[in-house]
């Protein structure tokens, strides 16, 4: 057990940042107090950020180098990730597409499809987004109803999509779509790459309980889709998308990555803040403190142990929805005592002098507990796959979907 | 980075679980609430060398880490061993200049304990309960001697809780703080890990209950209220291995850290244990709260261990003030 750098992983560290330094006139850098960007307000900037980075080779650390990738590990990736976080520059406008649509892309996508979007996506001249999710099936994904019908050598999509994470900048999409409804649920699916700019997409930002705009509506309205598009097999579109939400949760939080503020962020606010408390208050936040600080560690130290078994060889399984749910925790004591410490200004949108990053925080995350498969949904999979529990019995694997039992 | 136990560590850590699975129990556990001896006992333990794991070899130890031993403790912690490697690890320390002392701990020829708070009148102290030499902090001072033990009823047999009033006394360092608190810092470690042991454990026995028994038609794993429950529990285990390993690690290779990690660990051990102990009761149902099952020696252990060594809010306390002081860097 060693948690210093190996001679290897220093030498990588030490490049990572000379190269930062090296570009840090081209890259945009969080101000002090500042905790990210909106990827709509700094789209330009974003974009050239990453393309900065990307021809650095700080983008897709892990993968394969034919695919414009680094070839190189996941602590690498780590490294870099920490790096980045240490020289304050905000997370890429397209961590949808290197963490979720990228690898799918490469698993099930065709030679021409590789070729065609990988490399752009990592330079950001193309930014993606996840169509998956539909206001009738959110947790239960595969009772989706946007159809793909097939008309000569394109596919005619219709139908909604929802909670679509970067919609209204993206230029591609991966989107799942039911092309049998006859089959059971999970075998009518079918995986296809589309246009976000083609005609009869329309993409409407939803208005979130923090007051932000991340999510959006998307409509399709008869959007033609070359069969080229498709990605995988027609009926394989679960298969595919299993590949995307395995990395999903691998991406949130399931290697050590924090969710929400990071610990030390919080600790320098509780500098701050914990003087100005009185009696009991302060009492009560130092517990809060400490607790949140403890569950952070111990998501934190949980993902390196993952990242470990990974690093020699392991692949992600079931277990990543654990790091997703501890972090989604720890992101949640860090947020409530954040505000906490606030004092009396806890009951406002922000401070009086304007810093609202603990409330906006503390709003956001309820979303994020349901993003990407909710905290009771995380629970059933490591129920069953990783305790080996029995699971739920269920008729919707067996019935045709159009049998009206949804 | 490498956050993981090595080849050599898990060798010992399957060494210690066929020790400890043949030697102890929670059978001996509950008769030990009834006054019988508890199991494997000192002997045993300084037989296979566990009393001296971190004594130096000079003075008949094996002069192994802090991380070797918490491996060791939490494969005792799953069966509910006693006595503690607490009381090893923590006089381990404070013998650290007192070879022939040191000796006597490995080898187990005297029975140690270390006494929390007033030497004239200690806090219930582990392993106090049959010890014959006991190590106190006297105005700033470690001193050992013999004591009048004061024994309570015991929750939990397994830990020879007692109280001790000395009756003599000899200094072995003057103005020890600084070695007591590093000592007590390292105890509430492989606390955290015999919790560990308990907690996975309690864990694995409510899963394989709930894969066999079945309730309304089906087994009980299979409906979420339960499936959750046990997850969750399983969920704190996992998390409570992480700080575990690094703050046995911090004791060895970053003392700076020991001081958050330790009290992290303990903080996180006390409500780890508890939910896996309970959790444990609640899927049994009826049979999980009789004498009989041994749920109840699960929920004993981590009702006690989560006041013993401080508790969870004195360490959620302490982590608190260290990171607020800057101890996270």
């Amino acid at each position: 057990m060693d948690f210093d750098d190996s001679p290897d992983e220093a030498a990588y560290r030490a490049r990572v940042r000379a190269l930062l330094e090296e570009h840090a006139g081209e890259l945009l850098h969080l101000a002090p107090g500042q905790e990210g960007v909106d990827a709509r307000r700094h789209e330009p900037e974003m974009r050239r950020t990453q393309r900065v980075l990307a021809d650095a080779g700080l983008v897709g650390v892990t993968w394969p180098r034919e695919y414009g990738g680094q070839g190189g590990t996941l602590v690498q990736q780590a490294i870099v990730a920490q790096e980045l976080a240490r020289a304050r520059v905000p997370g890429l406008i397209n961590h949808i597409g290197i963490g979720m649509c990228g690898p799918t892309v490469i698993a099930h996508g065709s030679q021409d499809q590789r070729d065609r979007y990988l490399a752009r996506l990592l330079r950001a001249d193309d930014v993606w987004c996840q169509l998956f999710s539909e206001p009738a099936s959110g947790s239960d994904l595969a009772a989706l109803r946007t159809t793909a019908v097939r008309d000569g050598e394109d596919w005619v999509v219709n139908g909604q999509k929802v909670w679509t994470t970067l919609a209204h900048v993206a230029d591609y999409g991966i989107l799942l779509t039911r092309t049998d409804p006859d089959r059971p649920k999970h075998a009518g699916l079918t995986m296809f790459v589309v246009d976000m700019h083609a005609p009869g997409v329309t993409v409407r930002p939803l208005r979130q309980m923090g007051g932000q705009s991340d999510f959006n509506e998307v409509f399709f309205d008869d959007v033609r889709i070359p069969d080229g598009e498709r990605l995988g097999e027609p009926g394989e579109g679960w298969r595919v998308a299993l590949t995307t939400l395995m990395n999903e949760r691998v991406a949130i939080g399931g290697a050590g990555g924090t969710i929400g503020l990071p610990v030390e962020a919080f600790v320098e606010h509780a500098r701050e803040r914990l003087p100005a408390l009185d009696g009991d208050r302060q009492v009560l936040a130092r517990q809060a403190v400490g607790r949140a600080v403890v569950a952070s560690l111990a998501a934190r130290y949980t993902g390196y142990r993952r990242l470990t078994v990974l690093s020699q060889g392991g692949i992600p399984g079931p277990e990543a929805s654990a790091g997703k749910l501890a972090g989604t925790e720890a992101a949640r004591l860090v947020a409530d005592a954040g505000v906490r410490l606030l004092g009396d200004d806890a009951v406002y949108a922000s401070t009086s002098d304007g810093d609202d990053r603990w409330q906006r925080t503390q709003s956001w995350l309820p979303g994020i507990a349901i993003a990407g498969g909710t905290d009771q949904v995380l629970r059933n999979i490591l129920g069953e796959r990783v305790l080996g529990l029995p699971p739920e019995p269920r008729s919707d694997k067996t019935d045709p979907f159009s049998g009206g039992r949804r | 980075m490498n956050f993981d136990l090595d080849t050599d560590q898990r060798d010992i850590a399957a060494g210690a679980r066929d020790f400890f699975r043949g030697s102890a129990s929670p059978a001996a556990a509950r008769a030990g609430l009834e006054g019988d001896r508890l199991e494997p006992g000192r002997k045993a333990l300084a037989d296979i060398g566990f009393l001296g794991i971190t004594v130096p070899e000079a003075a008949g130890g094996a002069g192994r880490s802090v991380l070797d031993l918490a491996v060791v403790a939490e494969q005792g912690g799953a069966v509910l061993a006693a006595p503690s490697l607490v009381t090893a690890a923590r006089a381990a320390v404070l013998l650290a200049d007192a070879p022939e002392l040191a000796a006597q701990l490995a080898d187990g020829s005297t029975a140690f304990a270390v006494l929390d708070g007033p030497v004239d009148g200690s806090a219930p102290s582990i392993d106090a309960a049959d010890a014959t030499l006991f190590l106190g902090l006297d105005g700033g001072d470690l001193v050992v001697g013999e004591g009048e033990v004061v024994p309570g009823r015991p929750l939990d047999a397994t830990r020879g809780l007692a109280s001790v009033r000395l009756t003599s006394r000899r200094v072995l360092a003057p103005d020890a703080q600084e070695l007591w608190a590093r000592a007590r810092q390292v105890a509430a470690v492989v606390l955290a890990a015999e919790d560990l042991g308990g907690a996975d454990r309690a864990v694995e026995l409510g899963i394989a209950y709930a894969q066999e028994r079945e309730a309304f038609g089906r087994r009980i794993g299979s409906y979420q209220a339960v499936k959750h429950m046990l997850v969750d529990a399983w969920a704190g285990v996992d998390q409570l291995r992480s700080l575990v390993w690094w703050a046995a690690w911090a004791a060895d290779c970053a003392p700076a850290e020991l001081p958050l990690a330790s009290s992290a660990a303990k903080a996180y051990a006390a409500g780890a244990f508890e939910r896996a102990a309970g959790t444990l009761i609640q899927v049994h149902g009826g049979i999980g709260f009789t004498w009989e099952h041994d749920a109840h020696l699960y929920w004993r252990r981590a009702k006690v261990d989560r006041l013993l060594l401080g508790d969870e809010a004195e360490h959620l306390d302490t982590v608190a003030r260290l990171a607020v002081a800057g101890a996270l860097g």
